[in-house]
């Protein structure tokens, strides 16, 4: 259950992620628009400008011809309320006739503060009164009566921040309380994602927002169950199949290897005779160890061969098979020689299928140099694992055949060849042993030329 | 192979393929075995069985009027006949039911003249001891049956170890018995370590049946797997 917290993360992150982007882009707007609202000037500095630029003359007032400008620019009027008199003692041409004459204190206070005869008014300092400058009615919009209490203006920094926390802190319960329902949900869906792999059968309650999810993963799981029914069923029937023809095969087969082997050593034949009878034994001897290596390999795919797992020392295991390989070639055709370091090696191990891994790869050393070689077989440590060898000086085997033996999963779905039997079965065979046992198989060249085959098995932890 | 002693024990052969059962007597006769009985059904084997009451039985497991298991039972019901399962059902739970019966060994078909000649050979051997067991090597005689060796007209005592280990690769005369084998018979199931303590007893044992222990030629080492006994022809 690690992706639903990381999706909530997500969703979170990215929900901060557009909550700040929005509010910087409102910023941004709002200064933007604000901007092309305002123009480029205050009127408070406009009417300030205005002010300064206003000078007494003989002749009368005179206002400076780019405070003119300005004014001609912006729309609005001004005019200057004496300082004693309080009357207007100077105005521009376009100043609206209904502006009064003459100004109490209290109007004087009202204008500065906000408008005259409905047009907003700024006041500016000027040398002998006060000048009033002002904009059409539409211009601005003033502010009457701002004020705040200090204290709140005091700590505005403090309550800005809060009030943002705390708007964002209902921004997300209202976020959890919307999806609540909707992670409840995606668990049960989650789970059951999970455990589709697995193979077990999978059963989502189908209800709440995402039912029809939960629906379509229920109806997977069944496809998948129903698949591996099949496939369970199918794959039993040809391993009994094999199992089967490999029973049947044996009596004939018996007969076939025993009359071999009587003519192979009857001296009434002649020596030609003789040598076929020896090939006869010879190539049923490889129908029996193909028949029984199909079999073995078919019950090693579809896990039907049990495994009698138990500390061995594999040494010993590899020691036997060596033995018994001499043991049954009196005229040495095949020598063997022993390279393994001594001391046990002791690995968890099925002893007959290590012993078969032997025994089959010392039968292809036989097979594969049909007129004889030299053996070398090891057993030794290495690290945390156990390597056991065989390898020969004989014929060896070509680079890309090497690399097919190698490649791929192994077993009897390796597809057939050309003569319809999955080639090199005996070593797909060990391959399937090494892997029984958590181990792998290479196969290489040897030192001397030949054929190498190199399994590697966990040691056992606890030594000798 | 087996001596002219077990060569004159009576064997049994049960299969229900007369074509088998052909083979299997031409096989042993060829060898030597004298006395070699066949019967196709297990009536007829334990008919044959009161009358000649065989030493020996190799027995099919599939039969026609019943099995080779329950033909094993019958068998010892007469008596504590040595048996052999040769049949063509190799699964692990047949040899496992056979061994549990008291079968003294189990080879699955198809099988080499050859591999079963030394198998049934074994089994004699193993429940069979000659009277007079004296095996001749190339320098002396063991006297097994009073854990001795006749060499130069003295006789040199075996130890129990050194009996073990004679025993063991008389057993298996003329094959390899690896290091660790021999190290299992002589200290049990836990043999491990032991390498150095063989090989001081078969040099010990090389003492005694060797004209000259550092050029043997009875016991022989076969290097880094074990060692092997070779015997004279009689």
């Amino acid at each position: 259950m690690k992706s639903v917290p990381k999706l909530i993360r997500r969703f979170t992150a990215i929900l901060a992620v557009s909550g700040l982007l929005l509010l910087l882009l409102n910023l941004a707007a709002l200064v933007v628009i604000g901007r092309g609202r305002t123009g480029s000037r205050s009127p408070y500095m406009v009417a300030e400008e205005t002010a300064s630029a206003l000078r007494k003359t003989a002749a009368g007032y005179v206002l400076d011809a780019p405070a003119r400008e300005t004014l001609e620019e912006e729309g609005a009027w001004a005019i200057l309320i004496g300082e004693a008199s309080r009357r207007v003692v100077w105005r521009t041409e376009n100043t609206p006739q209904t502006v009064p004459e003459r100004y109490s204190l209290a109007n004087v206070a009202r204008l500065t503060r906000g408008y005259l005869e409905d047009c907003p008014t700024y006041t500016g300092e000027a040398e002998d009164g006060l000048l009033v400058l002002g904009y059409p009615e539409t211009r601005y919009w003033k502010l009457m009566w701002p004020s705040w209490d200090y204290s709140l203006i005091a700590h505005l920094p403090m309550t800005a921040l809060v009030v943002a926390l705390a708007n964002l802190a209902l921004v997300f319960l209202i976020y959890w309380a919307a999806n609540a329902a909707l992670l409840r949900s995606v668990r049960p869906i989650v789970d059951g994602i999970r455990a589709l792999p697995t193979g077990e059968p999978v059963s989502v309650p189908e209800r709440g927002p995402l039912s029809e999810l939960a629906f379509h993963i229920d109806r997977t799981s069944q496809i998948l169950q129903e698949q591996k029914a099949r496939l369970g069923k199918k794959e039993a029937a040809r391993a009994n199949w094999i199992a089967g023809i490999s029973h049947d095969i044996r009596t004939p087969l018996s007969m076939v290897m025993g009359c071999a082997a009587q003519l192979s050593g009857d001296s009434a034949l002649t020596p030609e005779q003789q040598k076929r009878a020896l090939c006869i034994l010879r190539q049923s001897e490889r129908m029996r160890d193909l028949v029984s290596g199909l079999n073995l390999a078919s019950r090693l795919e579809y896990n039907m061969q049990p495994l009698h797992l138990r500390r061995e020392n594999a040494a010993a295991i590899w020691r036997q098979a060596a033995a018994d390989f001499v043991n049954a070639d009196p005229a040495g055709q095949w020598s063997v020689r022993w390279l393994g370091e001594p001391g046990p090696c002791f690995v968890t191990a099925d002893r007959e299928l290590l012993q078969r891994a032997a025994d089959n790869l010392l039968q292809n050393c036989m097979v594969h140099n049909e007129t004889g070689c030299r053996i070398y077989l090891s057993a030794r440590r290495e690290g945390k694992s156990c390597l056991l060898s065989v390898a020969d000086d004989g014929a060896g085997v070509s680079k890309p055949e090497l690399a097919r033996f190698n490649s791929g999963p192994g077993g009897l779905s390796g597809g057939p060849e050309e003569d319809g039997l999955p080639h090199g079965l005996g070593l797909q065979l060990v391959r399937q042993i090494a892997a029984a046992h958590g181990g792998t198989a290479h196969f290489g060249q040897s030192a001397w030329g030949g054929f190498q085959a190199e399994l590697r098995l966990p040691l056992e932890d606890s030594g000798a | 192979m087996a001596e002219e002693y077990w060569k004159e024990k009576r064997i049994l052969l049960v299969d229900d393929a007369r074509e088998i059962l052909a083979l299997l007597e031409s096989v042993l006769k060829e060898e030597g075995y004298r006395h070699i009985y066949t019967a196709g059904s297990v009536r007829e084997a334990l008919a044959l069985a009161d009358e000649i009451r065989p030493e020996l039985a190799v027995l099919d497991v599939m039969l026609p009027d019943g099995d080779g298991f329950a033909l094993l039972e019958r068998l010892r019901e007469r008596g504590d006949t040595p048996a052999l399962f040769l049949t063509a059902r190799g699964e692990e739970a047949d040899r496992l039911k056979g061994f549990g019966l008291g079968a003294d060994d189990y080879v699955v078909k198809p099988f080499l003249p050859r591999e079963l000649l030394f198998r049934v050979a074994a089994v004699l051997r193993r429940c069979y001891r000659e009277e007079n067991p004296m095996v001749k090597l190339r320098a002396c005689r063991v006297d097994f049956s009073r854990a001795e060796v006749l060499k130069n007209g003295e006789r040199l005592p075996l130890t129990a170890k050194e009996y073990e280990l004679l025993s063991v690769l008389y057993r298996n005369a003329g094959r390899i018995v690896t290091i660790d084998a021999l190290c299992e018979a002589l200290w049990g199931d836990n043999p491990f370590g032991y390498e150095n303590s063989l090989m001081a007893h078969v040099r010990r044992v090389r003492e005694k049946i060797e004209e000259n222990p550092s050029r043997p030629q009875s016991l022989v080492t076969v290097k880094g797997l074990g060692y092997k006994l070779l015997l004279e022809e009689k």
